[in-house]
């Protein structure tokens, strides 16, 4: 399959005073379409930097990074929010739900963004719901609705604009296990309906679910293999 | 498109300013008060000026007023001359009544004096006015009931007396007819002919008029007049006509020049000229003071929608990260901020009609609501929305999205 994520020498690096900090160090590799991948590393490791710019909120400061065929690592501010817009979905740890908003109008927030019109919105909102297992919940707000609950949420708002990737920061960090396992499972009945999905976590175990593991150290690639052969 | 964005973001301000009801309410406020002001303190200050001209206009119509007394620089203000030593003679109305009917409509003699006025056992204490026949006239100033004195009484030194209201409402507390009834000026009886209308002031409605030749025999004992009316033919004869009375006069009273004149004339037009001066400054100043409680409400606005962005500061980058750009967010705020000051000057411009309102129904106060203060009003509540909710909005749309969804 074509590949929606390559990256190619890629660096970022922070100036703080006199010494720079390499935050991605020379990262390659490449995501195909379709496939489920963690990238794994402990804090500061560089993967929350990576994952920022697998999602577009950051640049890098060398190298090159494409999307769906895009080289975006010179887009401007604006550039960059339709390509998230357009392109990406976030799952985030702490859900980022606007809470004065009930579950269908968070999952249609993107959408507005994207200038669908209020009706087609509303409609294609309820049936992200409805991918999630959650059509009757759409007019709560998120205080009302349990943490597995305003996850599935966030994925449906993820979902809504049908990005060409999911991109998931430490998506069961805030739940207990058992729901954990229940987001787990709609990762993977979603990445059978042929979303991309790449996830980033610390949890070995975690990332061991999905069907590739990238470890990552130091700003550089420890391992990229598939996770069955995964032991850290 | 850009029509789609602005519904848009009409419709999440909207949704933000009903979820923070209070907060909206007090932000609001600020302009409310200001654009209330506006237009309540120019409605007062309209109403003083429209008052002030409405008096004036009620002193009667292109008049010029020959006063005794040396001349005072700029006090065009009709003065008391109770207690001026009359300096103006016979000799100077016949002059000014001689000039013609191409400068003068009507002249006449007018000499004061408070005196004791007294009908059946009822005292009270008046301003008498000696003057000519021509004086209804001339000073837009007529009998209500009755008939003002005539000629033929002028000239033969009739005791007769037209009233003021108040001196009516004085004497006759029973609401007797008092045409026919004799009345005692400082002791001597007069013959009640007429009632003169309210005007409204005191000077006006507390005196007693009675023909001038009466008035110089038996109140004042004296030849000289106070004060002399004259009526000129039109608003474009005045300023002629006032300088040629002077020379005139300087001449019969043998004067060299103004500046050692025993007389002087204040003319309707610069009466018209200071007083509408007086009453714009008196605009001027109310604006201002209310302009700097719109500033206020303004600073107001600018805290709040400060406070407010750092508040939302995940939200903004929850925005950013699903795809608003910056002018998304931008245009967010600062509708959000124009719509606050809006709502604020809406009832603002409520509250200001209301209070000028009750200003001049309720209160006694003449106050004018101009159509052009309200327009005023609500554009400058849109602007300082604009201006003040400006520069937060822009802080909101420069926020770096992945400090924002780290913000706690």
């Amino acid at each position: 399959m074509a590949n929606i994520i390559e990256i190619d020498g890629l660096s970022r690096h922070y100036q703080m005073g006199p010494t720079t900090v390499k935050a991605i160090d020379e990262m390659s590799f490449s995501i195909a379409e379709g496939e489920f991948v963690s990238i794994i590393g402990p804090s500061g490791s560089g993967k929350s930097t990576l994952m920022n710019i697998i999602g577009c909120l950051d640049l890098p400061t060398q190298g090159k990074y494409s999307l769906a065929g895009t080289n975006v690592s010179d887009m401007n501010r604006n550039e960059l929010a339709h390509v998230r817009n357009r392109y990406i979905g976030f799952v985030f740890q702490s859900f980022n739900l606007l809470g004065r908003e009930t579950a269908l109008e968070n999952v249609e927030l993107p959408l507005i963004y994207a200038g669908v019109s209020p009706k087609k919105r509303r409609e294609q909102a309820r049936r992200m719901l409805e991918r999630v297992q959650l059509t009757d919940r759409g007019d709560h707000i998120p205080n009302q609705l349990s943490g597995g609950q305003r996850q599935r949420v966030a994925i449906a708002r993820a979902l809504a604009t049908e990005p060409r990737i999911i991109l998931a920061d430490e998506p069961t960090g805030a739940l207990d296990s058992k729901t954990g396992i229940d987001i787990m499972k709609l990762f993977h009945r979603l990445n059978e309906e042929g979303v991309t999905l790449v996830m980033v976590t610390h949890d070995t175990d975690l990332a061991k679910q999905a069907k590739r593991v990238i470890q990552i150290m130091d700003g550089r690639i420890l391992q990229d293999i598939a996770a069955k052969e995964f032991t850290s | 498109m850009k029509v789609v964005a602005f519904r848009e973001s009409l419709v999440m301000s909207l949704r933000s300013i009903a979820s923070n009801k209070i907060r909206s309410f007090l932000t609001a406020l600020g302009v409310m008060i200001g654009v209330a002001a506006v237009i309540a303190l120019v409605a007062l200050g309209n109403g003083a000026q429209i008052s002030v001209e409405e008096n004036l206009e009620s002193l009667g119509s292109n008049l010029l007023i020959v006063y005794s007394g040396e001349p005072r620089g700029g006090s065009l203000v009709r003065r008391n001359t109770t207690n001026i030593k009359p300096t103006l003679t016979e000799e100077d109305l016949e002059m000014i009544r001689s000039l013609g009917p191409n400068y003068v409509q009507a002249a006449t003699s007018e000499s004061t004096a408070t005196a004791q006025v007294k009908y059946s056992n009822v005292n009270t204490v008046a301003t008498v006015v000696g003057t000519g026949v021509d004086y209804p006239q001339i000073r837009n100033f007529h009998p209500v009931y009755g008939r003002f004195f005539s000629q033929v009484e002028l000239d033969t030194r009739k005791p007769v007396a037209v009233i003021g209201i108040q001196v009516y409402r004085d004497l006759f507390p029973e609401g007797l007819d008092p045409v026919g009834l004799q009345m005692r000026i400082n002791g001597i009886n007069h013959r009640i002919v007429g009632i003169m209308e309210e005007k409204g002031s005191a000077t006006s409605d507390e005196s007693v008029f009675i023909p001038s030749s009466t008035y110089q025999r038996y109140i004042s004992g004296e030849n000289e007049y106070s004060v002399i009316n004259v009526q000129a033919e039109s608003t474009e004869a005045m300023r002629d006509l006032q300088r040629i009375i002077e020379n005139e006069i300087l001449r019969l009273h043998r004067l060299p020049n103004m500046d050692t004149a025993d007389f002087y004339i204040a003319n309707q037009l610069d009466l018209l000229d200071s007083m509408q001066g007086v009453t714009e400054t008196f605009t001027i100043l109310l604006a201002s003071i209310a302009a700097i409680s719109l500033l206020v409400g303004g600073i107001g606005i600018m805290n709040i929608m400060l406070v407010s962005v750092t508040e939302r500061t995940r939200e903004i980058g929850v925005r950013m990260a699903l795809g608003a750009t910056a002018a998304d967010i931008l245009r967010q705020f600062i509708t959000e901020a124009v719509i606050i000051s809006l709502l604020g000057g809406l009832v603002g411009i409520g509250i200001g009609i209301g209070s000028s309102w009750a200003a001049s129904n309720l209160g006694g106060m003449a106050a004018r609501v101009s159509l052009d203060s309200v327009f005023m009003a609500f554009g400058f509540a849109f602007v300082i929305g604009l201006f003040f909710g400006g520069y937060p909005a822009y802080r909101a749309s420069r926020l770096d999205p992945i400090e924002a969804l780290r913000y706690e």
